[in-house]
């Protein structure tokens, strides 16, 4: 595969890989989409896709606002504030 | 009660004790590395002696959320992340009076089978030092075998419990999916990851699981289905190519089989076809759950940020190239791939649809079989930096361990000796919600094979 398609992946992943990185680990993407592909010849044409292992019927909550009661501590937990807001880092 | 319940609370009630035990494993803990963080705080004993489990120290994998304590996933991202609540799992042990001690290193965000991945500390075997504790709940293991605690909680990917559980020669459980909640866990893969036990008592870890097992408001997935288990008569036995395993987990697994049928099982050799598919499957899948879940990951509102940068994008590009480690960028990369229009269908719903093709063979063969025996890893407790063990090895080393998380299915890896100087051990595999029969075969092999500790292991019986 193009050492580009995994320019493009990192770009779509948020990642951005120094020139070392790129090496390793285009490398090691590579021998790992090589195993998918060995996939290939497993015959799935009339099954369902399992999405989730849950072997009881899934439930929901009732669809209605709780407010969470310890927001401070969350707030706590950020790296800048400013009075209760979060304060990112200036950009241009 | 648990025996080893009462030995550890009529230890540590005492407040001499108690100093002693904090220095200890002080003292042990610095040439093994499992604890990030460990504080023993005040208790009031007297209540805590009613309870199922009071006084019972617990080790916490870090990334199940203790309120108050830090919450890195042995990630530079969360390095400095305080959890603000508790995860239901652990707030049912702690009513229980079980105490958390302390976070435990691990694979950065499960991401490992070895804890090299673990971007804040070294974590080594207690059997060997030079040798890995498995991954990516090392820590949680070592600490157990270490008896630095009775009892720790983990998390099981794709074996990132029952692995370093038998490399450190003890218990390691995974549950079935949705019998023990993961709100507060981390989880790098939601649709295969389920908190679960590492112990050096099998009643321990079972009165700690029926504890845990509930139904929960925060984890939609989470069912308070009643716990089972058949009389077990029959027992299928995968069968494995001779070159697959090292010799002594070969002749631990020969050695299993060879007592069961002594106990009067049928032990019968098993074919899953389906199992050349389980490591292309559970990668595909795995990964591209962690490229979706570990997108929140972006240093703005918590985490490790960047300081500067030109534009929102680089912001968050910055603060995720700092802040991940080579793996969980391998997977993220991967897993991104795999979603990517164009190559979704050849990729991701073909490992979906492989996951039904063994789910199903796996279902046919435990309606026959209430348990199925298999090895837990090819190898033992490998070296450190170890050639023939590379990370793409060490995934296809995943291979009998994966096979339960795909089909969101119980097992538990059951300690049987010590071969060569190193653990070995065997994996039993149930129905789901079938646990009862994996703690009552594991109370048979406990009689045979009873928890070992390494020379200079923490012995609190010492202590009282």
């Amino acid at each position: 595969m193009e050492q580009d398609e995994w320019a493009v992946t990192a770009e779509l992943a948020a990642l951005k890989l120094s020139e070392g990185e790129k090496k390793r680990l285009v490398k090691q993407a590579e021998q790992m989409r090589k195993l998918y592909l060995s996939m290939s010849s497993a015959v799935v044409d009339n099954l369902e896709p399992t999405t989730h292992a849950s072997v009881v019927k899934n439930r929901v909550r009732k669809d209605e606002v709780k407010p969470f009661k310890d927001v401070d501590t969350l707030l706590d937990a950020s790296n800048e504030l400013d009075d209760r807001f979060f304060l990112i880092p200036n950009v241009l | 009660m648990p025996p080893v319940k009462q030995l550890w609370f009529s230890a540590l009630n005492k407040p001499h004790v108690r100093d002693k035990y904090v220095q200890r494993v002080r003292e042990i803990d610095k040439k093994i590395g499992s604890f990030l963080s460990f504080k023993l705080e005040e208790q009031d004993w007297t209540a805590l002696g009613r309870k199922p489990l009071g006084g019972v120290p617990v080790a916490v994998k870090d990334n199940i959320a203790v309120r108050g304590r830090k919450l890195t996933c042995g990630s530079r991202i969360l390095e400095n992340f305080v959890a603000p609540y508790t995860a239901t799992a652990i707030r049912r042990l702690e009513n229980a009076g079980a105490l958390v001690v302390g976070k435990t290193n691990m694979d950065e965000f499960g991401m490992g089978s070895s804890n090299e991945h673990s971007a804040l500390g070294r974590t080594s075997n207690p059997w060997d030092l030079q040798r890995v504790p498995g991954g990516s709940s090392g820590g949680s293991a070592a600490a157990v075998a270490a008896g630095l605690v009775p009892l720790a909680v983990g998390s099981d990917t794709g074996g990132s419990v029952r692995q370093p559980a038998n490399f450190c020669g003890i218990y390691g459980f995974k549950p079935t999916y949705g019998s023990i909640s993961r709100y507060g866990l981390t989880a790098y893969a939601s649709s295969l990851e389920v908190i679960g036990l590492f112990a050096v008592d099998i009643r321990l870890l079972e009165t700690a699981f029926e504890t845990m097992h509930a139904e929960d408001e925060f984890d939609q997935s989470s069912f308070s289905t009643n716990i089972s288990g058949s009389e077990v008569k029959k027992i299928a036995m995968l069968d494995i190519d001779p070159g697959m395993l090292e010799t002594p987990v070969a002749e631990a697994y020969t050695q299993a089989a060879q007592i069961l049928r002594e106990r009067g099982y049928v032990v019968e050799k098993v074919n899953l076809v389906t199992l050349k598919f389980v490591i292309p499957s559970y990668y595909t899948i795995a990964n591209a759950e962690a490229s979706a879940n570990l997108a929140r990951f972006d240093g703005i509102r918590y985490g490790s940020g960047s300081g500067y940068s030109q534009n929102p994008i680089n912001l968050i590009k910055e603060a995720r190239s700092r802040g991940f480690g080579d793996e969980v960028k391998l997977r993220i990369l991967l897993g991104t791939y795999v979603l990517r229009s164009g190559f979704k269908d050849q990729y991701y719903i073909k490992a979906q649809r492989v996951r039904t093709l063994i789910r199903k063979e796996l279902g046919v063969l435990l309606r026959n079989y209430p348990l199925l025996l298999m090895p837990v890893f090819p190898t033992q407790a490998f070296l450190r930096a170890d050639s023939e063990m590379d990370n793409y090895k060490q995934r296809l080393s995943d291979i009998f361990t994966c096979l339960a998380n795909l089909a969101g299915l119980p097992a538990l890896s059951v300690p049987i000796g010590i071969n060569r100087g190193l653990p070995t051990g065997v994996q039993f595999v149930a129905p789901a919600f079938g646990e009862k029969s994996l703690f009552d075969i594991a109370r048979g092999f406990s009689e045979v094979f009873p928890v070992q500790f390494p020379p200079g292991a923490l012995e609190i019986e010492r202590m009282r």
